[in-house]
């Protein structure tokens, strides 16, 4: 469905990602995850061709998306960051606006979920909140009946209950009718509910393209205190990261507890409570990247 | 889909459209109202006097209502896509993103058009009642640029609240104004006959220009 290959980019000087590859199969949820400023919202406008790339090219659906043909768009629901739409109109002007151009048009699934909503249906979009707008914006995609789902940051500015209702309503009808989504989330609690596989970038390179399972079970988390406290710790190529307050250490790795003991015995270095800790993805998400 | 296209410019539109005619057609009926009694108080020989022989415009008052009508459909009609980029959602929509453009251009520009139009026929038609046709086709001569001045400024507008740089935007307005002042140039009755139409060529040129600012903001020049 989605094909980057060698992506790169720069603003000015400042090198956003290099030779950036990924690709995401038809059916699946892949989550894009980065820290601010590490080029999510760039690697959506280059897939919605907004962005021409410095180097490297997407083709989605085997289109390059800087020529996205009028068949190829009409195949892929865009959510844009905040949940922009043209808020100059009504929630019933909208949908008479889009459904001219989808001969796919699914008047239903907007209804449905706009029922949901204590709005009328001459509510100026720019009226509503954060939340309702989500749903009007969630609605207009889901009757585009699209292929594929493109969507920035869902979450951004949605209480807990539209999040979650935004969430469960996708993740079934995506299962349901087998489409294809790429999305990203600054609540990494959110896209764990919703995506069968992580894409994690950090500054101008990927860190991992994995099935979430599998990623949190081969990322690991090692914790435990130094007898003393001013003891260096020499990262080594299989330690991800380190994180380390006065004598606690939270040491991140793909490798297992017996690579991780024999270092610390190579090394010298005595510790005490040793022991694995299970990760969420937020917090292996945070392992991997760092807090800062 | 052109349809819907339409439908979304109508309701960004419709109630700067409503305005403005109203707005039009208040200045029209203003400029009768004068001229009435003018020809009431001093006489239509002291009226004919003055526009023949002392070239005086009883219409100046239109000069600028083209100019403000352009302005207005244009920032009615382009300033909301630039708001939060939702530019981005017209060019998602399923057409090319250069006809999508166009047909947005072809809204504007035809609104202009029809309200052109409507004001036109209101002046000549009071116009003949109270000067031969000789003078009114001179008088529509005169007004001429000044209409075609109105769509030069949607076009330039156009142009400038879609570009995406703020120093582009400021270049294209020093340029837009050095052109609308073409178009006002000269303030004699006529005295553009020979120029319309290169004033119509330009302006047509015109036409198209702000498909660059868009093409800009797509390949997401900042």
């Amino acid at each position: 469905m989605i094909e980057c290959n060698n992506l790169t980019h720069y603003y000015g000087e400042k090198l956003v990602f290099e030779n950036l590859n990924f690709q995401v199969k038809k059916g699946s949820i892949l989550g894009l995850l980065g820290k601010n400023g590490t080029g999510k919202t760039t690697a959506f406008n280059i897939l919605n061709g907004f962005l021409q790339p410095t180097g490297g090219q997407c083709l989605v659906f085997g289109e390059d998306t800087q020529h996205l043909s009028p068949q190829a768009k009409a195949r892929i629901g865009f959510l844009i960051e905040g949940h922009i739409q043209y808020s100059f109109m009504n929630i019933q002007q909208i949908e008479k606006f889009y459904s001219g151009f989808y001969p796919k048009w699914k008047s239903a699934a907007y209804w449905e979920l706009i029922s949901k909503l204590n709005v009328s249906l001459t509510q100026k979009i720019s009226t509503m909140s954060c939340g309702q707008r989500s749903q009007v914006a969630l609605g207009l995609i889901l009757a585009q009946d699209p292929d594929l789902l493109i969507l920035d940051d869902f979450s951004m500015g949605l209480d807990p209950g539209y999040r979650r209702l935004f969430i469960d309503y996708l993740r079934e009808y995506a299962k349901a009718e087998n489409k294809t989504i790429f999305t990203t989330s600054h609540i990494i609690q959110d896209l764990e509910r919703l995506i069968d596989d992580v894409l994690i970038i950090d500054y101008n390179k990927m860190l991992v393209q994995s099935p979430v399972a599998e990623f949190r079970s081969n990322f690991r988390r090692f914790d435990f205190e130094l007898d003393n406290e001013a003891t260096e710790l020499k990262k080594e190529p299989f330690i991800m990261n380190i994180e380390k307050v006065k004598n606690k250490v939270e040491l991140y790795t793909f490798s297992a507890e017996s690579d991780v003991k024999k270092y610390l015995d190579d090394n010298k270095i005595v510790v005490s409570n040793f022991a694995q800790v299970r990760m969420e993805l937020e917090d292996a998400f945070i392992g991997l990247t760092g807090k800062y | 889909m052109w349809k819907s296209v339409f439908y979304k410019e109508w309701l960004k539109t419709r109630w700067f459209m409503v305005g403005y005619t109203l707005l039009g057609v208040l200045c029209i009926g203003y400029l009768f109202l004068t001229l009435k009694h003018s020809f009431a108080f001093t006489g239509g020989k002291n009226v004919w006097f003055t526009v023949l022989f002392q070239e005086q415009q009883f219409y100046s008052l239109l000069k600028y209502v083209p100019l403000a009508g352009g302005l207005t459909i244009a920032v009615a009609q382009y300033l909301p896509e630039t708001i939060n980029k939702r530019l981005k959602l017209t060019f998602h929509l399923p057409l090319t993103e250069n006809k999508v453009l166009l047909q947005m251009q072809a809204f504007g520009a035809g609104c202009l058009l029809i309200s052109f139009l409507m004001f036109g026929g209101l002046f000549t038609g009071f116009s003949l009642i109270y000067f031969p046709i000789q003078m009114v086709t001179n008088s529509v001569v005169t007004i001429l640029p000044w209409l075609l001045a109105g769509f030069a400024a949607y076009f330039m507008i156009a142009l400038i609240i879609l570009e995406p740089n703020w120093i582009f935007r400021f270049c294209y307005t020093l340029i837009g104004v050095f052109f609308l002042t073409i178009y006002f140039n000269s303030a004699g009755a006529t005295a553009y006959a020979s120029a319309n139409p290169v004033l119509f060529i330009l302006t047509a040129l015109l036409s198209v220009v702000f498909v660059f600012s868009a093409y800009r903001f797509r390949k997401g020049e900042v």
